[in-house]
């Protein structure tokens, strides 16, 4: 990637009393209404402490994205009164109002989706920028020069003032992943992160993830590729909507 | 951040942004045209009605109850009847008159009183005759409560004093008429009474009915030609605030008794006109908002149908629906607010422009060219209304792309 300064991770101390990261509890989320309802999380229990590089895998369907999307607070738990939730540093989303929780996901948690999903009428650094921006801890030539930097260690310093649709995809992917840690997230979540890329951005990519956990950044990906799975100390196996295996390796 | 989002999305889609403010700006600017337009015929006409003709007079007769006699005496009803009364057979006129002008120049508000003595007369000039409202004046006070005096185009007032029998009419009448200045023309009264008048002024208002039908005359001269001798029937006062002319005339019409009549009584029925055709333009133009509303509306709705991508990975990196919902809001107030000024802009220019056009205009109010009357509460009202409207058109937009749930869009559900 061509950059010799390590990249920026999140250090953040324990939560408050102890708490782990991320705690799903009685996981259940149901997707769709009346005959279409589907049980897509079937009571869910995990665990993820700071520091964590953990993958997800399992068949389309099972219930990976929306796992991530519930751990990340994108989404909410059904069944609340039956203790279905979420816990993000010892904070239950499911208390949260929208408002509240759209500031925990700003401060908390960094996302990289399959499709890059950046915003085409901005430039790779603006992309950046923005979540810094709505945080409003940095002045706006502080979070513009620290997005240049994400972009800079992530080897794309050239094209900072690029507009993000004459990006190509696995630059595009790396744009996200600047603007995923833009914030110093607590966690940085990934669904099908090199879904969409060819093998050489892939690489790029997973090598991104792997220097990023090996500075302490937690990061919790969804994946087909079992290559970049592997690369995981902890991979957990998800089947119809529940856990059915969590095995942990060597941490990196 | 939420403006400097709303502002890049108005920008990188340039042309829409344009297409927006043109139609805010073409909506603001012919309003501003249309009220203008109309606001100057009104103000031409209440002008210079107002102005040749005071602004209250007393008139020689109590104000006729609006309730009959026998419905006054027998509310119940009944079998009585009564047709065809006949009118008292006395001579009307105001009493005293001397000292009610007087007593009515001590009020506050009252500035000048002069009293008049008026009557109808025909007035024939060779074979051409023409129906007259003979008003005796005396021009010293009558010019104070009126400005007819700077309507005179030919001739002046002044000559009414150095000449046995002169006469000053409207250009209409003396046009109607055939006669020049100068030339003898024969009064009749409906009592009998008959003058010769020399046409010593004509004058100008503007206003068709006044010029067509009003003459002047000494007071004296009036009173002969009227068989009115040594009576005034009108006092005419001006006040120091002509609109609230109403509210003076219902104060002295219970000091003094007379049908006491403010300008706004005497032409009911043309402000009644005047306030349906305002309410005319305000429909027009203000339908003309909508539309440009709609505009905005459909635009900000394909904005935000395209950016449904946008709307998720905001929402993912913490921005709230209040943000989301601001973002299109902050678009249509920049829309409306740039649509607004410089049609506001767009619109005096129009006004100025039109203004110029020299267009002959004959009809209740005459004129060399298109009346414009701009008023600056005519501006807020535009400019209000228009970021109103524009406001309102983008909340529904703003509040669809504030709804999108982003899990259902990364998955691909829209």
């Amino acid at each position: 990637m061509g950059h010799t300064e390590p990249l920026p991770v999140s250090r953040r101390p324990e939560g408050p009393n102890g708490a782990p990261l991320l705690q799903a509890e009685n996981l259940h989320r149901y997707l769709g209404s009346g005959e279409t309802q589907t049980h897509i999380l079937k009571g869910v229990n995990l665990t993820i402490d700071r520091g964590e590089y953990v993958s997800i895998v399992g068949q389309s369907g099972s219930g990976k994205s929306t796992l991530l999307y519930l751990l990340g607070g994108l989404d909410r738990p059904s069944m609340p009164e039956e203790g279905s939730r979420v816990l993000i540093e010892g904070q239950d989303t499911s208390l949260l109002d929208e408002t509240a929780l759209a500031s925990l996901r700003n401060e908390k948690v960094g996302f990289v989706f399959q499709f890059h999903y950046l915003l085409k009428e901005f430039t790779a650094q603006e992309n950046v920028a923005l979540p810094m921006f709505r945080a409003g801890k940095l002045s706006r030539k502080a979070a513009m020069e620290r997005a240049a930097m994400l972009l800079d260690r992530l080897g794309l310093s050239s094209k900072c003032k690029r507009r993000a649709n004459r990006l190509s995809g696995g630059e595009q992917q790396r744009v996200a992943v600047a603007r995923a840690l833009a914030n110093e997230p607590a966690v940085l979540l990934a669904d099908e992160p090199t879904g969409n890329l060819d093998r050489k951005n892939s690489e790029t990519v997973a090598q991104i993830f792997q220097e990023l956990a090996a500075g302490g950044q937690t990061i919790v990906f969804v994946t087909h590729d079992t290559h970049l799975a592997e690369r995981a100390p902890r991979r957990i196996t998800m089947e119809d909507g529940d856990i059915v295996a969590d095995t942990r390796g060597q941490p990196l | 951040m939420v403006i400097f989002i709303s502002i890049r999305y108005l920008l990188t889609h340039v042309r829409q942004t344009l297409v927006c403010i043109a139609g805010v700006l073409i909506s603001v600017t012919m309003f501003i045209a249309m009220t203008s337009m109309m606001q100057g015929f009104t103000d031409k006409f209440i002008i210079e009605t107002v102005e040749s003709s005071g602004h209250i007079i007393i008139h020689d007769e109590p104000r006729q109850s609006e309730t009959p006699i026998l419905e006054m005496h027998y509310p119940d009803g009944g079998v009585l009847s009564l047709d065809g009364p006949k009118p008292r057979d006395t001579i009307r006129k105001i009493k005293n008159p001397t000292g009610l002008m007087m007593q009515l120049q001590q009020m506050p508000g009252i500035t000048a009183a002069a009293p008049v003595v008026s009557g109808d007369a025909i007035c024939t000039y060779g074979t051409k005759t023409a129906t007259a409202s003979i008003i005796g004046i005396d021009p010293k006070l009558h010019l104070k409560v009126t400005t007819i005096g700077k309507d005179v185009t030919q001739g002046s007032f002044d000559r009414l004093e150095t000449s046995a029998d002169g006469i000053v009419m409207g250009w209409g009448l003396a046009s109607v008429l055939g006669a020049q200045l100068d030339d003898n023309i024969t009064l009749a009264s409906p009592t009998g009474g008959r003058a010769t008048a020399k046409l010593v002024g004509i004058f100008q208002t503007g206003v068709t009915p006044v010029d067509y039908s009003r003459a002047y005359m000494l007071q004296t001269s009036a009173q002969t030609l009227l068989d009115k001798k040594n009576i005034i029937n009108e006092i005419v006062l001006r006040t120091n605030d002509y609109t609230a002319a109403r509210e003076f005339a219902v104060q002295i019409e219970s000091l003094c008794g007379y049908k006491t009549e403010s300008w706004q009584e005497a032409n009911a029925n043309f402000l009644k006109i005047f306030r349906i055709q305002q309410i005319i333009t305000y429909v027009i133009t203000g339908s003309l908002m909508v539309v440009a509303a709609f505009g905005v509306l459909n635009i900000l709705i394909m904005a935000v149908l395209e950016r449904v991508n946008d709307i998720a990975i905001l929402k993912s990196f913490g921005l709230s629906r209040n943000d989301i919902t601001r973002i299109y809001v902050v678009q249509g107030f920049v829309i409306g607010l740039i649509g607004s000024s410089v049609g506001l802009l767009c619109g005096k220019l129009l006004v100025e422009v039109l203004r110029k056009i020299p267009i002959q205009m004959e009809g209740l109010v005459k004129a060399d060219g298109l009346l414009m009357s701009e008023h600056r509460s005519d501006y807020v009202a535009a400019f209000v209304a228009s970021m109103v409207v524009v406001m309102i058109a983008s909340v529904f937009p703003a509040r669809r792309a504030a709804k999108y749930d982003p899990v259902e869009v990364i998955r691909g559900a829209h």
